[in-house]
């Protein structure tokens, strides 16, 4: 099957000084479960929005489903609608993202863009706001909202516009356990009905949970590697050079001990083995 | 989970219509241009960060420096030395390897608004008396109003000129003066340098930090913006668009009372109480005694000439 989201030697840089990409190239397939992983500062959020057209790469092309992303095929209205209606982007902090009076407005803003009518835009609305359970948020203001409710309302505004492939970046960040597991379900959910799901996080638990294919970046802003989970997550080496385990040291009773330290797969002791 | 997705998430978007292209909304051009406001901070940053030998020298002798020649520049009554004060600067921009090309566009243009513009009314006849050099025009006779003259002839006149002209190199002196200074020290030294004039500590952290937030706040809009851009399908009317951007004034000013609550918070957490104190700068090294002194005695000869 050939590549919904190719990327081919991107590369960025902030203010044309500080790097933050440099030569990547990945491909994406369509209903595909993607997770992009590497340590702060690798790039992860930045090619995110690459992939969201919403910053553009200075060197290298991109191609959504075989037409290629940049400033200027945005700017033709038919081809945006194309694609802002298949691509969606849920930012890391929910407070950029919702900036309308009520949380029954931030869920239509998306849908009105798309010029869908009323009635159908407010179905759209309840339904999400039902899968989401906030329905009884459904005329507060999102600052009043609590941080799991308004990453709730937040991929909500996006999933009423329906697009194909969302991005979502550090969707577990600062949330509680229990909101953490209901976000994991319902992109495994949403990954069922047909949807691409793309994530960007150093979380290795939920790339587990998910059961992705991984992008591994390094601290040098390159791809290091790309691989299934399970096989990712089994690579102490490749994870510690990227900084996303560390040698950790700590206590059992009154003796200490050192051993790899991921809060995933390696917290292990191996003299208990 | 899978039971509760709504049917209109199986369906897939349809094709759209062609529309034309889009034009740059006003919110993208005022959002570039606080993209604009990061850019320049952290060029001026790097600039003055860097390792050549102005870059080096301590922020108070170069503040020092810059009183000094800025009353120089009010002082001297001739072109001659005003402009030789103008090379003098040029020679110091380029030893400490600034963009010489970027440094004066600046310095041009806001001499050009703030000196030449400004200051062209006082070259004709009409303000200043004189020798007409450059007749503009002649009319019937001359007229009177209130307290004014206006002459028969008008023009500008040698005097005016010169006056222009003085008044315009003032302006692109200090400008140049100030810039160089900006452009060779980090701001926060610039802030510390202050110290010597025994501008209060509070007031200096008051400055600090409305100049970080500046920069975080300049962030936090550009984000916003690629927000509403993620999730616009079209062209936003000018109308809506002003919309968006009161609400997002209110929700910047609310996240700034937060912050500021926050802050303050922190400050007393950390042992903040009601003065300030900000540690003593190190001591001067030889090398910036010895740049002050070049700098001193340039100003006395300037002073001379």
């Amino acid at each position: 099957m050939e590549d919904m989201i190719s990327l081919e030697g991107i590369s960025f840089s902030y203010y044309n000084r500080i790097p933050a990409l440099c030569d990547m190239s990945l491909g994406i397939k369509e209903g595909e479960r993607f997770a992009i992983i590497g340590a702060n500062g690798s790039g992860k959020s930045t090619l995110l929005q690459i992939m969201s057209g919403l910053i553009h790469q200075s060197e290298g092309k991109y191609f959504f489903k075989g037409r290629e992303i940049s400033e200027h095929a945005l700017r033709d209205k038919g081809f945006l609608r194309f694609f802002r209606e298949r691509v969606g982007y849920v930012f890391q902090d929910s407070d950029i993202q919702l900036f309308c009076p009520t949380v029954l407005d931030e869920l239509l803003y998306g849908p009105m863009q798309l010029e869908l009518k009323e009635s159908e835009a407010l179905d759209r609305a309840f339904e999400v706001m039902r899968i989401l359970n906030i329905e009884n948020l459904k005329d507060r203001p999102s600052y009043m909202l609590s941080g799991g409710e308004k990453k709730r309302v937040a991929i909500g505004s996006i999933l009423t516009m329906n697009p194909e492939v969302l991005l979502l970046d550090e969707p577990t960040n600062g949330l509680d356990p229990r909101t953490q597991c209901f976000l994991v379900e319902l992109m495994l959910a949403l990954n069922d009905a047909g949807k691409t799901i793309v994530i960007a996080t150093h979380d290795l638990s939920l790339v587990g949970e998910l059961d992705a294919k991984v992008t591994v970046l390094s601290e040098d802003h390159r791809v290091v590697t790309t691989g299934r989970a399970d096989d990712i997550l089994k690579d102490e080496s490749i994870l510690l050079d990227v900084n996303l385990i560390h040698e950790h040291i700590h206590f059992h009773g009154k003796s200490s001990h050192s051993h790899l330290h991921s809060h995933y797969l390696f917290h292990r002791h191996k003299d208990r083995e | 989970m899978e039971n509760k997705i709504p049917g209109f998430l199986l369906e897939k978007p349809s094709s759209p219509p062609a529309m034309g292209r889009l034009r740059t909304s006003f919110i993208e051009n005022g959002i570039h241009h606080v993209a604009n406001i990061i850019k320049t901070g952290y060029i001026q940053w790097e600039t003055a960060s860097e390792d050549n030998f102005f870059q080096q020298i301590d922020a108070r002798v170069k503040v020092l420096f810059l009183l000094f020649f800025v009353l120089i520049v009010s002082l001297k009554k001739d072109i001659v030395p005003e402009a030789l004060i103008g090379v003098f600067v040029l020679i110091l921009t380029l030893m400490a390897r600034l963009d010489v090309i970027s440094f004066y566009k600046r310095v041009l243009f806001f001499g050009f608004i703030f000196g030449f513009l400004i200051a062209l009314p006082s070259a004709f006849n009409v303000i200043t008396k004189g020798t007409i050099i450059l007749p503009v025009l002649s009319l019937s006779r001359p007229h009177g109003f209130w307290i004014y003259r206006i002459p028969k002839e008008i023009g500008i006149t040698r005097e005016g000129a010169y006056g222009v002209a003085m008044l315009t190199l003032r302006v692109m002196d200090s400008l140049s003066i100030s810039l160089f200074v900006l452009y060779t020290t980090p701001f926060p030294e610039i802030i510390k340098a202050l110290k010597v004039l025994k501008v209060p500590d509070s007031f200096l952290m008051i400055i600090t930090l409305a100049y970080k937030y500046i920069f975080i706040f300049a962030k936090t809009v550009e984000d916003m913006h690629l927000a509403i851009k993620g999730r616009l399908a079209g062209h936003i009317s000018d109308s809506d668009a002003r919309k968006w951007i009161a609400g997002r004034m209110a929700f910047i000013f609310k996240k700034t009372r937060l912050r500021c609550e926050e802050i303050f918070n922190a400050m007393l957490g950390r042992g903040f109480s009601g003065d300030v104190r900000i540690y003593r700068a190190r001591r001067l090294r030889a090398r910036d005694w010895i740049t002050g002194a070049v700098l001193f005695m340039s100003g006395i000869i300037f002073l001379l000439i």
